[in-house]
């Protein structure tokens, strides 16, 4: 599940000039298998990428070990979060406060540094000391195993729930699901309203409100809004229907999704899990399976690659419609 | 003789510019410190309640304005988009020095400006805001203290400069 990343406009404008330099150095081959940049002070460049981590060296060339390889400064980290923020951190407390910044090309980078507590609670992140760039493909095509079995009719599609653990294509699957039934799906289904919550703008990678991400012509985005509002404010304002959110987990979310699922809007989800039976058993997002609100589960895995689609899953009732053993099949590469 | 009157004429000119010219710096003064802190307020609002980046409030905030205050946060915006790996306290620093004969600003609001543009971009919204009321309070007070510097000198500059050119011409015949 490789698609392509815009390294001059999407990454190398949010790394500091000395990285982005040594990065823009390396051989095509790691950038076009790379699919995380980790920063850490005083520690080597490291890119991981789907054959392993590489070091880099300070010419840009794979390093041999840690010890040869290029050491990102103080310095090296200080301006790359200037980059990523803009130089307004104040626009990013939510996102400090989680953890993660997202930047264009919906890549999501992860920080790691001084938790700063107030009652208790994080307050904010200082003295950032790792940087991770999870880098984010579009994928077109992305979908197209699984859409015959989130299409039930012309213009009907059911409730589905993605299940797949971190770095298995959950995002990306969820973006090209978005653009299919935004466009329509010829012969089967026509295009369909969406509202789509992109609380970490990682679906849309929306600059300044606008998606960057080809979404297709009949997605309503709202960015960076908390999932359980946001769900809520486009059922009343935008009248979609069909609504569609990431990683869902929270008490909130799972409230505003019941609202949804009983206001007729169908919607599609995605969780952190490795299977039904694992969500089943979990505060909140368990009662979406146990109340059976769900229509198809899809749950993907990264074995043997990212991107593979381990079963799918009719929720009522309950059938396996697709399993990876008859045969892998590989979101993207269909 | 018509060398004579001409040079005296050059003088009194020269006297008369040299006071004017001073007495103008006291006549902007208060008005850029007006200008910037209506911007800072202007900035404080674009940060607190849009959450702008700081370029793009920086740029905003200026609307209702022009001349060197106007020029002095565009030239910051310009260095923070085109450069974003320098930190706003440096491109204050950076902007203030290029710009030291353009902006009539003296060295207590040059401080405060140049402490506001360190905290910039680097505190949450509260603290974001605090700095910048603290900046504009500090402002507001150095702005009375150049409006009766203003009062007191802009006349008393200018009838200096009338009388110097006027008494060096005196001496000079």
């Amino acid at each position: 599940m490789m698609g392509k990343i815009n390294w001059e406009h999407t990454v190398y404008p949010v790394l500091a000039p000395k990285l982005s330099q040594l990065i823009s150095a390396t051989a095509a081959r790691v950038r076009d298998q790379a699919m995380e940049i980790r920063l850490r002070i005083n520690r080597p460049l490291l890119v991981i990428t789907t054959g392993g981590g590489i070091f880099l060296g300070t010419d840009g060339k794979e390093a041999a070990v840690a010890r040869t390889a290029y050491h990102c400064s103080r310095d090296d980290l200080g301006q790359t979060m200037q980059l990523i923020s803009k130089n307004s951190l104040y626009a990013f407390e939510e996102e400090l406060k989680m953890g993660f910044l997202t930047v264009a090309g919906g890549h999501r980078i992860g920080l790691a540094g001084q938790a700063v507590l107030y009652n208790g609670q994080i307050k904010t992140l200082k003295n950032i000391s790792s940087l991770n760039f999870r880098l984010a493909r579009a994928v077109p095509a992305a979908a197209d195993i699984v859409i015959p079995y989130v299409i039930a009719g012309p213009r009907q599609i059911y409730n589905t729930l993605i299940i797949s653990p971190p770095r298995c294509g959950k995002t990306t699957l969820l973006r090209d699901l978005t653009r299919q039934i935004s466009n329509g799906v010829s012969g089967c289904c026509s295009g369909l309203e969406v509202g789509l919550v992109d609380e970490r703008s990682e679906i849309a990678a929306c600059i300044d409100g606008v998606p960057t991400a080809d979404l297709g012509p009949r997605v309503d985005v709202l960015d960076a809004c908390p999932k359980a509002e946001g769900l809520l404010m486009l059922i009343r304002s935008m009248a979609p229907e069909v609504i569609v959110t990431d990683e869902i987990g929270r008490a909130a979310d799972v409230m505003a999704l019941n609202e949804a699922l009983h206001a007729g809007v169908k919607v599609i989800a995605s969780v952190h899990g490795r299977d039904v039976n694992d969500i089943a058993s979990r505060p909140y997002v368990g009662e979406l399976i146990n109340q059976q609100y769900f229509d198809r589960y899809i749950i993907l895995t990264d074995r043997p690659v990212i991107g593979t689609v381990g079963e799918v899953i009719a929720g009522k009732p309950y059938k396996v419609l697709f399993r990876n053993e008859i045969g892998v099949k590989v979101c993207g590469l269909s | 003789m018509w060398v004579k009157l001409i040079g005296c004429c050059l003088v009194i000119f020269t006297g008369t510019w040299g006071g004017f010219m001073i007495a103008a710096r006291y006549v902007e003064r208060p008005k850029q410190i007006r200008q910037l802190i209506g911007c800072i307020a202007s900035l404080g609002s674009y940060i607190n309640y849009a959450a702008l980046p700081l370029a793009e409030a920086l740029e905003r905030s200026t609307a209702t304005v022009d001349g060197p205050v106007r020029d002095f946060f565009t030239e910051i915006a310009t260095i923070i988009n085109t450069k974003g790996w320098v930190s706003p306290g440096q491109a204050f620093v950076e902007t203030l020095s290029k710009m030291q004969d353009k902006l009539a600003i003296y060295h207590p609001e040059r401080e405060i400006i140049l402490m506001l543009g360190a905290s910039l971009g680097a505190i949450d919204r509260n603290e974001q805001q605090k700095q910048l009321d603290l900046a504009k309070a500090e402002l507001e007070k150095i702005h009375r203290e150049a409006i009766v510097e203003r009062d007191q000198n802009v006349k008393m500059y200018r009838y200096l400069g009338v009388c110097a050119g006027l008494t060096t011409a005196i001496l000079l015949v």
